[in-house]
């Protein structure tokens, strides 16, 4: 039995998968207004309900996570505004890491890669407007003007379109890209189990890896 | 299939209002319950179930009050916001050059309502769960009370007792229009005008008026909001692209990445 070493506590991974399943039926009851020759499928407002109760999953559960984690949530919230030089470093490496498969490549890096922390970062920063936009077309839909309901339409679809096309980027990378098979090493151990090997760690996140050997 | 529209003549309207329960009638819509506000102008607004509405409007002419109506519906617009922002294609032009809707495919989105400069379409519905239809006239075309195709006046015109509207091929409307206008400026009214004639590219309602459309509470030369083009004009293209931009960039880099890891995973294992 190799040695591994958690990566993500219990309740970040439930928030996680509830937030991925609560995102894909809103993508997908969003998407269909995309598709004009499927749009007829939101016919007689059903997709309009549905979208509705996910986007209260959407929202309720990173707000009860925030409640009963909210350290947790705040160190997170923090990982994903820290950016530094480091970042520069995986930017540079990155075609090749990802294109040639040049591990080597690769410099030191924390808990969180920079690629990691963007999609992160992007999931932080449009939920937020995805709540606010979604917040003025619900219950304020009556009182808002015209107008304004037109621009939060504008600033749902461009989330939408930001975090959908990243979306596929994100499971890509996370799962499918050559690298990261088989899923029993990284992304998928992490978040499907919250382990990964220290192997994996040391190699991946060394500096993390370092951190926690170091911590008691 | 010549264009057809309706011209509504301001100076013979005399407010009976009979267009108002006529389309109600025909077109099977349920009546409001409302209360006296303190006009004969009623119900307070269109809506879903209220296609056309008369205006009553008190304006000061050389010191005495002028009561003015005006007709309040649909303008079946040929640059039409709401059919530009419709994502399924409920709303539609039809062989008239009238917006028509096939009632049973909206989504209730409302994206119509917000995007008509005359703020005409309604949305009846439940707020809390979203489901709803929107309602306007539909220049009497509505499948199974389809008036046009067989030839008829819409209802609204045919009771009219006052022939304040008329119903006809929109191009010799458009010429009546203008001749009634002449005739009005003749009399005096300087700002007479017709219209409609022009307006987003020409409306299927044309109204002459003998001021300015200010004054009978018509929005002087109405646009179509950048919000609104932004749907069909921007968002959904930019959203095709990158999507599609996005898979085939991952496809290509998959089938990269996956030799470059087999070429380097072979010399790897003998230097081991």
């Amino acid at each position: 039995m190799q040695q591994e070493v958690e990566r993500y506590r219990k309740p970040t991974r439930v928030l996680h998968w509830v937030h991925t399943s609560a995102f894909i039926i809103l993508f997908l009851t969003g998407l269909i207004l995309f598709i004009p020759p499927l749009a007829i499928l939101a016919q007689d407002s059903w997709t309009r309900l549905l979208h509705r109760i996910a986007a209260v999953v959407f929202v309720g559960g990173p707000l009860i996570y925030m409640l009963m984690n909210w350290k947790a949530a705040w160190k997170g919230v923090k990982e994903a505004f820290t950016w530094g030089a480091e970042d520069i470093g995986w930017l540079q490496a990155a075609p090749r890491y990802y294109f040639l498969c040049d591990e080597g490549a690769m410099p030191p890096q924390p808990h969180m890669n920079t690629g990691q922390k963007l999609w992160w970062l992007m999931v932080v920063v449009f939920s937020v407007l995805f709540f606010i936009s979604g917040f003025i077309m619900w219950p304020l839909k009556t009182v808002a003007p015209s107008a304004l309901l037109q621009w939060m339409a504008f600033i749902h679809d461009v989330a939408f379109i930001a975090t959908g096309t990243m979306f596929f980027v994100h499971i890509y990378l996370s799962v499918i890209h050559p690298l990261m098979r088989p899923l029993h090493t990284g992304a998928w151990s992490s978040m499907a189990r919250g382990k990964v090997s220290a192997e994996y760690a040391k190699s991946h996140h060394s500096k993390w890896y370092e951190e926690i050997s170091k911590a008691p | 299939m010549a264009e057809k529209a309706i011209l509504f003549d301001s100076t013979k309207c005399m407010a009976c209002r009979a267009c108002q329960v006529a389309c109600k009638q025909w077109n099977e819509l349920n009546g409001e319950k409302t209360s006296n506000r303190g006009s004969y102008e009623n119900p307070p607004d269109l809506g879903g179930t209220t296609w056309v509405k008369i205006g009553f409007r008190e304006v000061e002419r050389q010191g005495n009050v002028t009561w003015l109506f005006v007709r309040r519906a649909c303008m079946h617009c040929t640059d039409a916001g709401c059919v530009r922002v419709c994502p399924n294609g409920t709303l539609f032009h039809n062989e008239w050059g009238a917006v028509a809707y096939n009632k049973d495919t909206c989504t209730g989105c409302g994206y119509c309502v917000e995007g008509c400069p005359f703020s005409v379409p309604g949305l009846d519905g439940n707020r809390v769960t979203g489901i709803g239809k929107m309602g306007k006239c539909s220049f009497c075309t509505t499948p199974g009370l389809d008036r046009i195709a067989q030839g008829w006046a819409p209802a609204c015109v045919k009771t009219c007792p006052s022939e304040a509207l008329q119903y006809g091929d929109r191009d010799k409307l458009v010429a009546e229009g203008k001749q009634r206008v002449a005739a009005l400026k003749a009399k005096g009214y300087s700002n007479a005008y017709l219209y409609g004639d022009k307006e987003l590219q020409g409306l299927h309602v044309l109204y002459v008026l003998d001021d300015s459309p200010r004054v009978y509470g018509l929005p002087v030369n109405p646009r179509i909001p950048a919000a609104t083009l932004a749907w069909q004009n921007v968002i959904q293209p930019l959203g095709w692209a990158l999507g599609g931009l996005t898979i085939i960039g991952l496809g290509l880099n998959y089938l990269v990445a996956r030799e470059a890891k087999l070429t380097r995973e072979l010399p790897g294992k003998k230097e081991e």
